[in-house]
């Protein structure tokens, strides 16, 4: 049995979810306009989650160098290198888990470059696999503020896929149902928000390790009332745990923030890593970046606009900085880890001083560690190691 | 017999002993490869000293810290800062040049870390880097330093990367460039590297490792180029190993350590 009923609760989840992918079936990114993929009657599929499990599972390794021969580069996304080698070599670990004969195919495709570029070369291959259509949603990116003028712009988008998407399914969008899943949305984020802040309390009952699991269905199932169920049950369990006083990390001493990619291959070592020297990594910009304050059903496409235009990748440095900064305040972090991704650049927020930037307005100090998502070899054990335990040791002292 | 303690740093290249006693003097030293693949070596080493030692408490440091047991495992940089805090009690940095990395670190008067700088992307300017470049160029290693301070010569090696550094060192070879502006080039690329560190002002930069050891030019040519307060710590290639005997000595006076090892418990009990 898990530490949390939660992680049992969400195998049968996910086996539902998986063994329900058929057509007709849409392909979305993590950040993307799923609510009108789902009100317009689509299942919908996220390759990213399948990019993580190539990673967890670590058969990515296995495929990342089928991905290279076929010419694209060992320095880009992981996810998309895995996931396109693993194709190449007609496999999946949905088969073992779920068994599934491939990974779902799709009748559409929609990306949305607020996470970045990369998606559109990573979505478009499969595009032209499939021979079917593929629509980008591309916001304006790394802005302060989401301005009226951005919202026009990204509803026009959502316009343009939504008639796709219609003509597809042979009807049109039921504005009706688009509400509903905007208001299921909300919802989800809501709990999941409110999961996330049981961290908050020290000692927590909850990691960042924890989370990057327990994460599935506010990406996957966002806009269904299985993700809003599934949040609730798992907010009581964590009060449950938090009335008892039951630590994630037994003898917490030091609160940590992780910023960046997980490194899906090494959660496990990573996690008894951090507990060994008795440090809870409690929040993290990943976790936090399925937080959307701003979904509205009574006004689902703009809000949803809005809601995925401001996602933290999205957003400027200055931007990152203050939700950074409000972050390491809301859950008592005495120290931030920059996960520098070799393979994603535009998830890794060490490369333009902004640690330097964030130590210097809050004083809490940082620590940059090489790794990536997928590509274990760009990961390092032993430094890793010794990078983490000299710095919780550090944050030791400097508590004391 | 009194009470001593012991430190050993299993570095990527050699592993060193170091011997403390209640006084925090050292009373032996020891220093073997660490890539010898055969484990007795290590094995002997450590019952030698368990056999001349009353060896109260075992902290093991660097990479390979995790592969002998000990009471406690400290990394090489809080191992560092403890080691040359041993003689010189003030706010410093340390620069530990080793056989893989570059290591900055900032340490109070009483030997805590209280920041630091790790680089782990390439071997550049690493122990490594010097003699895989030395051993294109031809050149001694034990030679280098009297060579390279015969020299005056500015022309250093533009590539980090140590295969590309290779073939830039071939080209000069190959253009007759003296050996000895060879041997100080190298030394210059190290230093470029080290320069492009984060280091604080203000602040004596203490410098320890096995590179340093071995090659005392560099120390001069580190304070004339970065144009610090630069000291040698005394034997530098044992600082790490000499903090892992001072933090086992702290331990001991803190608490009793828990011993996490049979075989070490059983050598110690034939003493
Ligand atoms: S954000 Fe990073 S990991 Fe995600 S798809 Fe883009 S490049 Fe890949």
């Amino acid at each position: 049995m898990s530490r949390l009923r939660s992680q049992d609760k969400l195998k049968s989840i996910l086996k539902d979810y998986f063994v329900c992918l058929s057509s007709p079936l849409a392909w979305c990114t993590s950040v993307g306009p799923a609510e009108i993929l789902r009100a317009l009657g689509f299942n919908v599929y996220f390759p990213e989650n399948h990019g993580a499990l190539l990673g967890a599972s670590r058969t990515a390794g296995k495929y990342i160098p089928r991905a290279h021969q076929a010419g694209y580069d060992d320095e880009i996304c992981s996810y998309l290198t895995a996931d396109i080698g693993a194709y190449l070599m007609g496999e999946t670990p949905l088969s073992q888990a779920y068994g599934l004969p491939s990974i779902p195919r799709p009748d559409l495709i929609v990306f949305n470059t607020n996470q970045c570029r990369e998606v559109a070369e990573w979505f478009g291959f499969f595009g032209r696999e499939f021979g079917c259509p593929v629509v980008g949603i591309m916001p304006p990116r790394h802005i302060t503020e989401v301005s009226q003028a951005d919202i026009d712009n990204v509803v026009g988008q959502f316009e343009k896929a939504i008639k796709i998407g219609g003509e597809i399914m042979g009807r049109p969008l039921d504005y009706g149902r688009l509400k509903e899943t905007v208001a299921l949305s909300k919802q989800g984020a809501v709990l999941w928000r409110e999961v996330l802040e049981t961290a908050r309390k020290a000692p927590s009952p909850l990691t960042f390790w924890d989370g990057t699991i327990l994460m599935a269905p506010i990406v996957m199932l966002r806009g269904t009332q299985v993700c809003v169920d599934f949040y609730q049950e798992m907010l009581d369990e964590l009060r449950q745990l938090m009335n008892a006083k039951q630590a994630a990390v037994p003898d917490e001493q030091v609160r940590l923030f992780w910023e960046g990619m997980p490194i899906w291959g090494r959660l496990r070592a990573l996690s008894d890593l951090f507990a060994e020297n008795h440090a809870a990594v409690v929040a993290s910009t990943y976790c936090n970046s399925w937080v959307f304050d701003c979904f509205n059903p009574e006004d689902p496409l703009r809000s949803m606009a809005e809601a995925y235009t401001r996602v933290f990748i999205n957003r400027s440095e200055d931007a990152k900085l203050g939700i950074l900064r409000e972050l390491l305040d809301n859950y008592h972090i005495d120290g931030i880890v920059f996960h520098d991704s070799k393979t994603c650049f535009n998830n890794t927020n060490s490369r333009f001083n902004l640690p330097g930037r964030l130590q210097k307005a809050t004083g809490v100090p940082s620590l940059t560690i090489d790794g990536d998502l997928n590509d274990l070899r760009f990961f390092s054990e032993g430094q890793v190691r010794t990078k983490i335990e000299t710095f919780v040791e550090l944050l030791k002292t400097l508590k004391q | 017999m009194n009470g001593s303690f012991l430190g050993i740093d299993l570095g990527s290249s050699y592993t060193k002993f170091i011997v403390i006693d209640e006084g925090a003097i050292i009373v032996d030293a020891e220093v073997i490869p660490t890539l010898s693949r055969r484990r007795e070596v290590l094995d002997k080493a450590m019952s030698g000293i368990l056999s001349r030692f009353n060896i109260q408490c075992i902290c093991a440091t660097g990479y390979g810290r995790r592969n002998v047991q000990a009471d406690l495992h400290k990394t090489e940089l809080i191992c560092a800062a403890a080691g040359v805090s041993v003689t010189h009690k003030m706010h410093k940095s340390i620069l530990d040049i080793g056989g893989e990395d570059i290591k900055i670190i900032e340490s109070d008067a009483n030997g805590s870390v209280v920041d630091f700088y790790m680089n782990n992307k390439c071997s550049a300017g690493t122990g490594t880097f010097i003699t895989e470049i030395a051993d294109r160029a031809e050149l001694d290693i034990a030679e280098m330093s009297t060579l390279a301070s015969k020299s005056k010569s500015d022309r250093t090696i533009n590539s980090f990367c140590t295969v590309f550094a290779k073939s830039e060192i071939l080209g000069w070879k190959f253009g007759g460039v003296p050996i000895e502006d060879i041997a100080r080039g190298i030394y210059l690329a190290v230093v470029d590297r080290v320069h492009k560190l984060p280091l604080k002002k203000g602040m004596p930069l203490f410098l320890c490792g096995g590179v340093i050891a071995h090659h005392p030019f560099l120390a001069g040519l580190l304070a004339e180029r970065l144009q610090a307060d630069i000291r040698v710590v005394e034997q530098p290639q044992y600082a790490v190993a000499l903090g892992a005997a001072r933090l086992a000595q702290e331990e001991m006076m803190s608490a009793k350590p828990v011993r996490e090892s049979p075989w070490i418990t059983r050598k110690l009990s034939k003493t």
